[in-house]
């Protein structure tokens, strides 16, 4: 029985699940795929901070709660005589090499460049760590979930 | 104030280095360095804290200022805070929206069946303060077993990751004002000094990153009688808010990373004090970095009781802005408090140079007493 190929999920979800595995993983990865593919810096890779904007539920005011770390990175990749295609990545996180890194592998995916397939084994291990985590999440929720109906039962009883 | 510049220093403070790690290593060969992982988890609290505090959501980097300052939070925040003055501001995002927190605790004191229901989440709320003596002694076995167990004995579940707010739901049924839409741009406290009156973006974004216990301080003075806010806490949420930025070549909303915050709505006091329009409830608000509760709780009640004040002026400290917002922040009244251990060898002998004068003169004009006479 062939195993179903795994399927590429949105865009949107790639940077999520790049940043959920080792990020020596995702590096390596992205040098490896250099070796094959000609990668021009369109913006230097930075790091630095982010301004975190909330809006606040009681008044709806926006305000700012603190600062957050940020790296980001634009690339544009040609695969030999290939059309080139842009990736980039920003990330909530301050190692600018990581974001220039995902930033080669959202180009590469995006375009399904060769090494395409290299990188779904990475995203699948991304999605598995993410699904342990929400794993515990809901874990700290469901159990302690509060019965308010058998809290009320328990009281009645007393009353008894 | 004055102060005068010395030498002959250099080598104390050197010595004073050395002699601080010297505490921190003073276990010897059975000591385990603290790694930063274990900080992060085992002190998350201590660690939520100084991240907040601090006002740079950088979990790995508080760990290390807790490490380096061994456990001091006031200057772990200080480290973080001249942390992040070093490094550029590369963007500001696009307004998040906590109502997508992933929550791991909600609950609700005002209603006991809030939409999703109530999930207490990790909490020593209802655990009794009795000392754990096992945790004394606990062996690594146990430790590294302990999680996996937690998961094993639990079915699995199809919560979803984020919940309706109660207070939209008290808003849905005309209990508390509309929302209204605000275009007013957010004040950056790390740009622009406070000069009063500030909006109350400015009051928001210094109380999330104040000292928690000043904040609780003047929170405690409005609840013990100073100030009338009565608050009901109608929501207060622990959870991790995924951070939307727009990718740089599709423009479409992509998942940066996500952010663990503690928020809180409390009710307060109804008011029609014009007499026109609905009564209805007034709300304060709170939220900030890490799950800091009390934090929380505190700016909420902080909050409406500034609302009140900015809009009839203070009629107790709590609800004056200037004394609030000028005096929670740690880094601030820490370093004012600190400086005092500086050199004042100038000023001190200014003081002394008066004091001796004025008692010379005292002296001198007092009349001599009889008995004084030869």
């Amino acid at each position: 029985m062939n195993a179903t190929p795994p399927t590429l999920p949105p865009r949107g979800q790639w940077p999520r699940l790049l940043l959920a595995v080792p990020a020596a993983s995702v590096r390596a990865l992205a040098e490896q795929l250099t070796h094959t593919l000609q990668v021009e810096d369109l913006h230097l890779p930075q790091s630095g901070l982010g301004l975190l904007s909330l809006r606040d539920s009681a008044l709806n005011d926006t305000y700012f709660p603190g600062e957050i770390p940020v790296s980001r990175a634009h690339v544009r990749v040609t695969a030999g005589s290939g059309i080139p295609v842009e990736g980039a990545a920003q990330l909530l996180d301050d190692r600018a090499s990581l974001a220039r890194a995902i930033a080669v592998i959202d180009a590469v995916l995006a375009g399904q460049l060769p090494g395409f397939a290299q990188v779904l084994p990475l995203l699948q291990a991304g999605q598995a760590r993410l699904d342990a985590d929400k794993r515990v999440r809901q874990a700290l929720l469901s159990t302690t979930r509060v019965d308010f109906s058998l809290i009320g039962t328990e009281q009645d009883d007393d009353n008894d | 104030m004055g102060y005068v510049a010395i030498k002959g220093g250099g080598r104390a403070i050197q010595g004073a280095d050395a002699a601080l790690d010297a505490l921190r290593t003073r276990e010897g060969e059975q000591g385990t360095p603290l790694s930063l992982d274990t900080i992060e988890n085992q002190l998350r609290l201590l660690t939520s804290r100084v991240i907040s505090e601090g006002g740079l959501y950088h979990p790995r980097l508080a760990a290390l200022a807790i490490k380096q300052m061994q456990g001091d939070t006031l200057e772990a925040a200080f480290a973080l805070r001249a942390y992040r003055s070093t490094k550029p501001r590369l963007l500001q995002t696009p307004v998040q929206n906590t109502a997508n927190m992933r929550l791991i605790r909600r609950i609700s004191s005002a209603f006991k069946d809030i939409p999703g229901g109530q999930m207490l989440g990790p909490t020593p709320d209802y655990a009794l303060r009795l000392m754990r003596m096992d945790l004394a002694d606990e062996s690594p076995e146990a430790f590294r077993s302990m999680a996996q167990r937690f998961l094993d004995d639990v079915p699995a579940s199809d919560l979803p990751d984020s919940f309706p707010k109660v207070v939209d739901a008290l808003r849905a049924e005309g209990l508390l004002p509309a929302l209204e839409n605000t275009t007013q741009e957010a004040f950056d406290i790390t740009r622009e000094p406070l000069v009063f009156p500030v909006p109350r973006s400015a009051a928001l974004a210094t109380m999330a990153r104040a000292e928690t216990g000043s904040l609780l301080a003047i929170a405690y003075s409005n609840m013990r009688g100073y100030g009338d806010v009565h608050p009901t806490i109608a929501e207060l949420r622990v959870g991790y808010l995924p951070v939307m930025l727009p990718h740089p070549v599709t423009g479409e909303p992509v998942e940066a990373g996500e952010v663990l915050m503690t928020e809180c709505e409390v009710v307060a006091m109804y008011e029609n004090e014009d007499g026109s329009g609905t009564p209805t409830f007034t709300l304060g608000y709170g939220a900030c970095f890490g799950h800091n509760e009390v934090k929380a709780i505190s700016m909420a009640i902080l909050d409406r009781a500034l609302q009140k004040g900015m809009r009839d002026g203070p009629g107790n400290p709590s609800e004056d802005p200037e004394f609030v917002l000028l005096h929670v922040d740690g880094v601030d009244s820490m370093g004012f408090a600190s400086h005092y251990k500086m050199p004042h060898y100038v000023t001190f002998q200014s003081d002394m140079d008066r004091l001796r004068t004025t008692q010379q003169k005292q002296a001198q004009s007092e009349p001599s007493t009889p008995g004084d006479c030869a």
